[in-house]
């Protein structure tokens, strides 16, 4: 196998990641039109309380389960509380709320986990590489490819195949009207949050085995989800996937062809991305 | 009569009024001498993505203070400034305490780039400045008088982890290095490059990356394909962990040896643990079970204090720190220059044995480590993550050094 070949499935695999990490953010932004900069601190909590299962009870599949449905908990009692406070003002004073909220999170596990980083090891049925050719790629990244996209179709059924879906999709296209027909509007918005900030736990958790939990992981995370959200176009769910995707083949095959700009390539494919589709890949008007 | 004892009443009042602007002045006269605390300054990241570092390091400068009780019969005032791993607000804070508070000694700093920014603040007040970073250039080209160094630079980490390793695996000759780009990333690839040459091995390719990168898997599959015998990692702390983590999720430990030439010791190892750390090489600074009275000392006082063994940079600011303090009890004056009078060619014993400050580059000669991950079961307590495989001392001579000293 080349090792271009490598890099890009590599990249499918970071992209995978990346889509967890963004779809969240991008479901948020489409129905509550809200923008919401704690979306990385609630990865950071989702890795950190995998973590923290993972000491008590050494169980990764039980972090798995729990982790994400203990930050979509939080998510939705801080919406409930203090962030619907904020639906109908200008975009600054919900990016300002939220940027206090991640920083909260993110000071909060320094205090309550230490500075130092903490490890959490692949699931041992996980642990080894499959064998392509001269390259070895792990079974644990293989599993996170397959999962992204259970939850990926799993999430496409609820939001175009179900009830829910369709309140979902008719709120983010008409609010009042919604709220006219006899929908409780504001409940629908908490679940969407909560849903929200699972997916970006989910990501958390999974991306634990390979970075370990560290304090400042939800600011990078935020920013490459902001990325993928502005590449794939905000509020599109397929927009998520292809915009995912797309962020990770590109910084993986960087890693060939311009190593020390791998990092910066994301961005400039986003700028890219900017300049010949203003909104974003299959964002609309 | 009366205006004499009128004149007489101004003059003794004007004269202790005189006196007591006097003994301000001077800093309080012979009982205010007593009473005015040493200022010490120690400088860390206590906030963004090296605090993890600094409150080791702020413990260890804490450490120092409260176990040399007073100097020159003053007691020591510990001032910790945030440096924000940004060396413009180092720069600035810096500034600030030595004009508001007229601060003269400091230890500390953990980025190079900081440390060198700080290093010319406090020359510029022609004060004593001890830090631990590893780029060169802070005892090389941009040595200056105020500015001495307790860590050992990128030659000797290089010269004393790649070279010995080399050694015990001769077979091992294709080697793969992983390289942060700025200057410390750049310093140690050209001496790990020219140690390759020496010892006829054959560098089989290098991938730099930038000092934001967390996701490494591209690099490692760039790595992979160059089937070396030997992983060289260059970068450090949370870059050389993920990079760990993720060669490990590769498979990568069972193909190849695994070096990092600069990890951040038993903080580092902590983070990991030892499913990860067992098997790879390690290049440190300090490890807390060297073996000599004055590390035994040290290793009992921070266990008393603070219930755990000393990492590296709770023992790199406490050494820098006690340093500064003894030279100025030794020199029995706060004026910096003689202070550094002192420190220059001052020979001690250390915590990791006989260490030197040299006086034309304000090095300090000590030993560097070059540990080996152990087997969970082979551990003896829960920070018993290495062993030591060798170490010694390795600096660049005066003739081959780029220090001019301003």
């Amino acid at each position: 196998m080349s090792i271009y070949l490598f890099q890009i499935l590599n990249g499918v695999g970071l992209g995978m990641i990346y889509f967890l990490l963004s779809i969240g953010l991008t479901i948020i932004f489409g129905l509550l039109n809200f923008v919401n900069f704690a979306h990385g601190a609630f990865f950071l909590l989702g890795a950190y309380l995998c973590a923290q299962v993972h000491i008590m009870t050494g169980n990764f599949w039980l972090s798995l389960l729990l982790a994400p449905l203990a930050v979509g908990f939080l998510a939705w009692l801080v919406e409930k509380l203090l962030l619907h406070r904020t639906y109908h003002l200008p975009h600054m004073y919900q990016i300002l709320v939220t940027l206090g909220l991640a920083l909260i999170i993110q000071e909060s596990s320094i205090i309550f986990w230490g500075p130092v980083g903490k490890n959490v090891p692949t699931p041992e049925v996980l642990q080894g590489a499959v064998t392509l050719g001269s390259f070895a790629y792990p079974w644990y990244r293989l599993f996170v490819i397959v999962l992204a996209l259970v939850v990926a179709l799993i999430l496409w059924i609820l939001l175009e195949k179900t009830k829910f879906g369709a309140l979902i999709r008719a709120g983010s296209e008409n609010t009042e009207m919604v709220s006219l027909l006899g929908v409780n509007i504001f409940k629908l918005f908490s679940v969407t949050f909560g849903l929200g900030a699972v997916l970006a736990g989910m990501a958390g958790v999974l991306v634990a085995p390979l970075r370990g939990a560290e304090p400042f992981m939800g600011t990078e995370a935020l920013g490459i989800g902001f990325v993928v959200v502005v590449v794939g176009g905000m509020g599109s769910f397929v927009g998520a996937l292809v915009g995912g995707i797309l962020i990770g083949i590109v910084q993986s095959l960087a890693s060939s062809l311009w190593p020390q700009g791998a990092n910066i390539m994301i961005y400039g494919a986003m700028a890219l991305v900017i300049l010949l589709r203003p909104y974003g890949l299959f964002g609309r008007a | 009569m009366k205006k004499r004892a009128f004149a007489v009443c101004t003059l003794a009042l004007f004269a202790s009024f005189a006196l007591s602007v006097l003994m301000t002045i001077s800093g309080g006269g012979i009982a205010g001498a007593a009473e005015k605390k040493l200022l010490f300054v120690n400088t860390t990241p206590l906030s963004g993505a090296f605090a993890e570092y600094g409150k080791s390091a702020s413990m260890g400068a804490q450490l120092a203070v409260k176990e040399t009780s007073k100097v020159l019969g003053r007691e020591v005032d510990l001032v910790t400034i945030d440096t924000e791993s940004n060396p413009g607000k180092a720069a600035r804070k810096i500034q600030e305490v030595i004009e508001q508070k007229n601060a003269r000694f400091f230890s500390g700093a953990c980025l190079s780039s900081e440390a060198l920014a700080i290093g010319k603040e406090v020359n510029k007040a022609g004060g004593v400045f001890l830090t631990p970073v590893g780029a060169d250039e802070v005892t090389g080209a941009e040595c200056n008088k105020s500015t001495f160094r307790w860590s050992v630079p990128t030659h000797g980490a290089i010269e004393q982890t790649v070279r010995p390793l080399a050694k015990k695996m001769p077979n091992a000759k294709r080697w793969y290095t992983i390289t942060p780009q700025y200057v410390f990333g750049d310093a140690l690839l050209s001496n790990a490059k020219k140690v390759f040459a020496d010892m006829g091995i054959t560098h089989v390719g290098n991938s730099y990356h930038s000092l934001k990168e967390t996701e490494f898997s591209g690099y490692l599959a760039e790595a992979m394909a160059a089937k070396p015998d030997v992983l060289l990692l260059l970068n450090f702390g949370n870059q050389s962990s993920a990079t760990l983590r993720q060669a490990m999720s590769f498979g990568m430990k069972n193909k190849m040896t695994i070096l990092v030439a600069w990890s951040s010791g038993l903080d580092q190892f902590r983070s990991l643990g030892s499913e990860i750390t067992e098997g790879v090489y390690w290049g440190a600074q300090y490890w807390h079970t060297v073996n000599n009275p004055e590390n035994k000392a040290f290793v009992a006082l921070t266990k008393k204090h603070f219930s755990t063994n000393p990492t590296y940079p709770l023992a790199a600011d406490y050494i820098e720190t006690k340093l500064i303090l003894n030279a100025i009890s030794a020199a029995n004056t706060d004026d910096p220059a003689k202070v550094i009078s002192r420190l220059e060619g001052l020979k001690y014993k250390g915590l990791t044995g006989d260490e030197e400050i040299r006086a034309f580059d304000h090095q300090v000669i000590k030993d560097y480590y070059l540990l080996l991950g152990k087997k969970k079961s082979g551990m003896k307590d829960g920070d018993d993550f290495v062993d030591i495989v060798s170490s010694g001392k390795s600096f660049v001579s005066q003739k081959d050094s780029a220090c001019k000293m301003k």
